[in-house]
């Protein structure tokens, strides 16, 4: 089994976001970069799948800042390789849904027969990878993956998650894509030792075989929503908002012990 | 046994120093009660042991006599009187473990102890009486040399005894007290007194290195994992077997305080245990020292200061604790905090780029040293940078330096955290990798020295970076407002005096010596510092140190940090609890609010401190 | 190309409510438009259709496949039925069904999708929606041109309500493609019965991310004690292994709805918040004042759950004789 794992950097959002000149983007200037989390999570899922099975396990991503250094933090983590793909230049970030094609292309390309990546990204609104991918290549697709176990080598049964606690097993025929939403396991602590060592790899840069593709949908504003939203702001200090809270759960009988 | 070299064998005179110290009971008196009644027994043992010589020389080699030395005459009566001096500390030594209990002798092997007494008992009161009927006989020493024996003689002769009679029974006690001194030989090296013997040694080979530093083979090599028994060095087997179980360490331990499941003195006699009863490649840590036990320390250093043996506790958990890290043995809150410096070089998981924004709330510019020269680098560490509690301080130290017209800069967001901590979490290749990066931005940025309001960041920045060759000069800002007030750059104005107590910060205090600029600046600022008992070099530890800060410390039966607070509000008369390290404004904070305590004590800063004193300056 | 598409998914007991909410957002473009609404119910068997308010026509396709849910299955009944129907718009509420089929029917027939939809109007025959982005911490305005798909947030509208005639039902054939499908549906697993249901607690203390690195969980176990609550987890303290996945509230965890939900350093991940927004009274408390969770809450307090928390065991336990 050849395991692609895809993987995204997204926004790194702290307390305060500020929207950028033009209002179509934040204002990166108090922003760093982090791996998508549920893209963390496929990543251990294709090692935790490499670990019991043997599957190669091959990180890709878009090239661009930080991408290498994921890479090689993938590459720590257990893969046995990876790529970037170089795009040509666009501005800003690229949707999961323009890189489809590419990510598609690579696939095809590195002879992968199971693509994972995470359920979803939080900038995601033009569509998630997954199911797109699965889409563009014609391979059967899941979504909100909690855990996949390989059957005989031509099929993967994966336990797909649905809300209220409620789950489904279904097999499916490789190749195929997951998007993975938790790893069958915690994801692992890779050493500062081993980290380091990966820093010394480099990551070979691969010219993209498919163009970027979206389709006419743009973000026109983008904006902080209100604070608070509809709730009554308990204020004051600690002390305050307790006394605060005593009384309302008071108000409600939720106080006495049931 | 295969073990791994130590390097002691340097700088024979400062070691014999160290060892001169140790045997003038320097760290022993520390505890007055057991540190008297230990004179009283380690000098009487040395005179006794003539008594010793005399006896076991007289049969070896006939015709061998003290005599000729004074062996009759002044000898005597040394052996005499301090066979009662003896005896008084061994009694002194019995009441203290049979009825005082201190708690710290608690898990110590108390029945090795009593045999231990009762050895010394019968062979000082064989030793008496053999004397005591030798004078009945006729023979030996004159009474007037003898006082004990003698009044014991006297009894005797009163008693109507034969001269007869007692060359008999001198006989018998010579062989009693001969019997008991082999006894004691035999029994001394399986038990916990062999550090009759190896006490002086451990001391003489004790590390010399500076203390604020794990020391690392070469800047490519990072220390080793310690695993099984062969990847200990010789001295710390000779650690083990030198633990007289005194439980001084178990008694400074803030973990042990807290319930955890921590004694350095169990995990020293546990390591002993092991040397001795498993192979030489038995996994020690997780069946023979628990990964809870490692996560419990807080590397605050109390055990290695008050041990009156200089084992060195701490490079054996951190070494340990490095083992736990390579086989991914990690609580998931540490995981967090060090999946978090990875990332963005802070334990909170913030974004680097958000590093410096509390700059934002100062009225002024604070210059970036990345790009313009500045006088001062101020270093300003994880917590004073990003948690809301400190960067209000943080704020102050800035205005204070602006001030005093400190030309300074910080780094923004090529700042890291120091790796102080990760280092004895035990995650060498973290610390590596932090240290390597604050290097390098240091190395491009023209200062002439830095200041750094985070004890942490002063130990590595200090004592831990010249492995990889970077040496820098650095001040705590303690020192550094000190030293702005005393040259006048800032003047304080007359402020009410207030009775504060001071918290020693680890880092500030026990590692790096800064015991004496917070304590004056206090006084300058116009306060009384009512001292905690636990001050100084045996300053309480909040508990955050070490990793610890990073852990789950649900499993406490009383966090370090309140246990300090009751200390201090013990005082009875402190308003104010003045710290001096951010990750001490949070612990005690919070400790303040879980006592509910806030009317009666506050936590405060002493560069708040300091602010309030320049503010009413005119 | 005027109608307009919704994907209803059925659960156990008939149309699963985010289904009924993407039909009111689909009317609300329908009479942009001035086409219908048309509901498609892809189900394994060919009788009971459920009751269905506010569409104007139900196309029902029934298949063997389409009995238990596969992604493969639904994929292509409802990428043909665009292909055959030519709308102007087709909806999927965001559930993992929503999340499988929107962007691959979006992929496969070239149409642009806009997910995580609030709000929706057109107008010039473009779409104007406001998405959530970052779950929720921004809002993004997008405009899409028609025909499009769009994929809204559970919650963020309401059940459609009944337009007074009964929908006409057209029965119609399945695609060719659904006897030849790869995936397989093996078994479902539904939580246990008799086990640990948080989903039945009265009162919830919930812990986030924000419960940080430097305490720990037993200040809020303790409140939740002294509260007569059980403690309960959002996913990233779950996937951390600080509590029980019984314990984890959420789209992928529980749905709860107790009469009181006391969120402590949670910020309010929209599958979060599906999974506690019909609770009584939500007490948030964060100390970050863009938790989205505040969005949610009947009342919420900016400040550390550390100084909090403290204040309000010492008050409930001086109440408690």
């Amino acid at each position: 089994m050849h395991i692609m794992v895809v993987l995204r950097l997204v926004a790194d959002l702290g307390g305060d976001i500020e929207i950028a000149h033009g209002g179509k983007d934040i204002d990166r200037e108090w922003v760093d970069l982090k791996l998508n989390e549920f893209d963390d999570h496929a990543l251990e899922e294709a090692i935790f799948l490499k670990e019991i099975v043997g599957a190669k396990v091959t990180a890709i991503m878009i090239d661009g800042d930080g991408v290498e250094r994921s890479l090689q933090t993938a590459l720590a983590r257990g893969a046995d390789e990876a790529r970037r793909i170089a795009v040509d230049d666009t501005d800003g970030p690229i949707s999961s849904r323009a890189m489809t094609p590419v990510v598609a292309a690579a696939a095809a390309e590195l002879g992968a027969d199971l693509v994972l990546t995470g359920v979803q990204s939080p900038e995601d609104i033009f569509g998630q990878l997954a199911p797109s991918l699965g889409a563009v290549l014609g391979w059967p697709q899941a979504s909100a993956v909690s855990s996949v176990k390989p059957d005989d080598g031509s099929t993967i049964t994966v336990q797909q998650e649905y809300s209220g606690g409620v789950s489904a097993a279904i097999r499916l025929p490789l190749p195929a894509v997951l998007g993975v939403q938790t790893a069958s396991r915690p994801i692992r602590y890779v050493t500062g030792s081993k980290l380091r060592q990966a820093m010394a790899e480099e990551i070979p840069r691969i010219e993209a075989t498919a163009a970027v593709a979206m389709p006419d949908v743009e973000i026109v504003e983008l904006r902080v929503p209100d604070e608070a939203g509809g709730a009554v702001m308990l204020d004051g200090d600690a002390d305050a908002i307790a006394d605060e809270i005593l009384r309302l759960l008071a108000d409600r009988a939720l106080l006495q012990v049931c | 046994m295969i073990s791994q070299p130590a390097m002691r064998f340097d700088q024979p005179g400062r070691r014999l120093q160290g060892l001169l110290a140790a045997i003038g009971h320097r760290r022993l008196i520390r505890n007055r009660y057991s540190g008297i009644l230990h004179a009283m027994i380690f000098v009487s043992f040395f005179v006794l042991a003539t008594a010793i010589v005399q006896s076991f020389g007289s049969v070896l080699f006939p015709g061998f006599s003290l005599a000729p030395v004074g062996g009759d005459t002044w000898i005597a009566l040394a052996q005499d009187v301090f066979a009662i001096v003896m005896l008084t500390g061994v009694a002194l030594a019995a009441w203290q473990r049979l009825v005082l209990r201190p708690a710290r002798f608690k898990g110590s092997n108390n029945t090795d102890a009593n045999i231990i007494y009762i050895l010394i008992v019968i062979i000082v009161v064989t030793m008496l009486l053999e004397a005591a009927f030798a004078i009945v006989a006729g023979s030996g020493a004159s009474a007037i040399w003898r006082p004990v024996s003698a009044t014991l003689g006297a009894a005797f002769t009163a008693m109507r005894m034969s001269p007869e009679f007692a060359s008999q029974a001198h006989d018998v006690f010579y062989w009693l007290h001969v019997g008991a001194i082999l006894a004691f030989v035999v029994y001394i090296p399986g038990s916990k007194h062999r550090h009759m013997l190896l006490a002086a040694p451990n001391v003489y080979f004790r590390s010399l290195k500076p203390i604020g530093q794990i020391p690392r083979p070469t800047p490519e090599v990072p220390p080793p994992p310690l695993a099984a028994a062969t990847d200990f060095a010789w001295k710390d087997m000779l650690d083990t077997y030198a633990c007289t179980e005194c439980g001084r360490c178990q008694a400074a331990c803030p973990a042990y305080a807290s319930g955890l499941p921590l004694s350095p003195k169990l995990l020293i006699t546990d390591l002993r245990d092991h040397f001795v009863t498993q192979p030489a490649d038995a996994p020690i840590v997780g069946p023979t020292i628990s990964e809870d036990t490692l996560w419990a320390c807080t590397t605050c250093r109390a055990c290695m200061e008050v041990c009156p043996v200089h084992i060195e506790h701490l490079p054996k958990i951190i070494g340990m604790r490095r083992t736990l890290i390579e086989n991914g043995n990690i609580q998931p809150m540490l995981q967090t905090a060090l999946s978090n410096l990875q990332r963005v070089g802070n334990s909170m998981g913030t974004a680097s780029k958000m590093r410096a924004r509390w700059t934002k709330g100062l009225p002024f510019n604070v210059k970036d040293a990345r790009k313009e020269p500045v006088d001062v680098l101020w270093f300003v560490g994880d917590f004073a940078s990003y948690d809301p509690r400190v960067q209000e301080i943080s704020r102050t130290v800035a205005l204070l330096f602006q001030r005093a017209g400190v030309d300074f800069g910080i780094l923004y967001d090529s700042e890291r955290n120091s790796g102080n901590d990760v280092h004895r979490v035990g995650e060498e290749g973290l610390f590596e990798t932090l240290a390597r990066e604050n290097i390098a931005t240091l190395s491009a940025c023209t200062f002439k020295r830095i200041v750094t309001t985070d004890p942490h960041s002063l130990n590595a920045l200090a004592q831990e970076y010249s492995a990889f060759g970077a040496t820098y000069d650095v001040v705590h800002y303690s020192a550094f407002l000190l030293e702005l007030v005393e040259a006048g750059r800032l003047p304080l104005g007359p402020t009410e005096r207030r009775t504060v107590t001071y918290h020693d910060p680890c880092y500030l205090g026990r590692y790096n010596g800064g015991f004496d600029a917070p304590r004056a600046l206090i006084a300058r600022a116009g306060c009384a510092i009512n001292e905690m008992g636990r001050c100084r070099e045996n300053s309480f530890c909040c508990g955050a140190g070490g990793g610890r800060i990073w852990q789950d410390d649900s499993a406490m039966t009383e966090r370090p940090s309140e246990n300090r607070i009751r200390e201090a509000l013990a005082l009875g008369d402190a308003e104010l609890f003045v710290v001096a390290c951010p990750k001490d404004s949070v612990m005690y904070g919070a400790a303040i609010d879980a006592l509910g305590v806030s009317d009666r004590i506050k936590v405060v800063d002493l560069a708040e401190l300091v602010m309030s004193a320049a503010e009413t300056h005119s | 190309m005027k109608d307009v598409l919704v994907y209803i998914e059925l659960i156990e007991d008939g149309v699963r409510p985010s289904s009924r909410e993407a039909v009111s957002a689909g009317r609300e473009i329908a009479s942009a438009t001035g086409g219908s609404v048309i509901a498609l119910i892809a189900s394994g068997e060919p009788v009971g259709v459920p009751t269905l308010d506010g569409v104007d026509r139900i196309i029902h396709v029934t298949h063997p496949a389409l009995g238990a849910y596969t992604a493969e299955a639904h994929a292509a009944v409802l990428a043909d039925m665009i292909a055959k129907l030519d709308p102007a718009a087709v909806m999927l509420a965001y559930t993992t069904a929503g999340l499988d089929l929107a962007s691959a029917v979006a992929v496969t027939a070239s149409l642009p999708l806009v997910a995580y939809c609030t709000d929706v109007t057109v107008a010039d025959g473009a779409l104007t929606t406001t998405s959530q982005m970052y779950g929720g911490r921004l809002e993004a305005v997008v405009r899409a041109p028609l025909p499009v798909v769009v994929s809204i947030m559970p919650g963020a509208f309401p059940e459609a309500v009944t337009t007074g005639a009964s929908p006409e039902i057209i029965v119609q054939d399945a695609p060719k493609s659904l006897d030849a499908l790869r995936s397989v549906f093996v078994d479902e697993q539904r939580p246990a019965r008799g086990s640990f249901d948080l989903s039945l607690a009265e009162r919830i203390v919930c812990i986030g991310r924000g419960i940080g690195a430097a305490d720990s969980i037993a200040v809020a176990r303790e409140l939740a004690d002294a509260l007569n609550a059980e403690i309960a987890g959002s996913r990233p303290v779950i996937d951390q292994g600080w509590l029980e996945k019984e314990r984890q509230v959420g789209k992928s965890g529980r749905l709860v709805k107790p009469r009181l939900y006391i969120g402590l350093g949670v910020s309010g991940a929209p599958e979060h918040l599906e999974g506690m927004r019909s609770s009584d009274l939500i007490i948030a408390v964060n100390s970050d004042a863009a938790a989205p969770i505040f969005t949610v809450a009947h009342y919420a307090a900016v400040c550390d759950m550390f100084d909090l928390v403290p204040a309000l065991i010492e008050r409930l336990k001086a109440g408690t004789p």
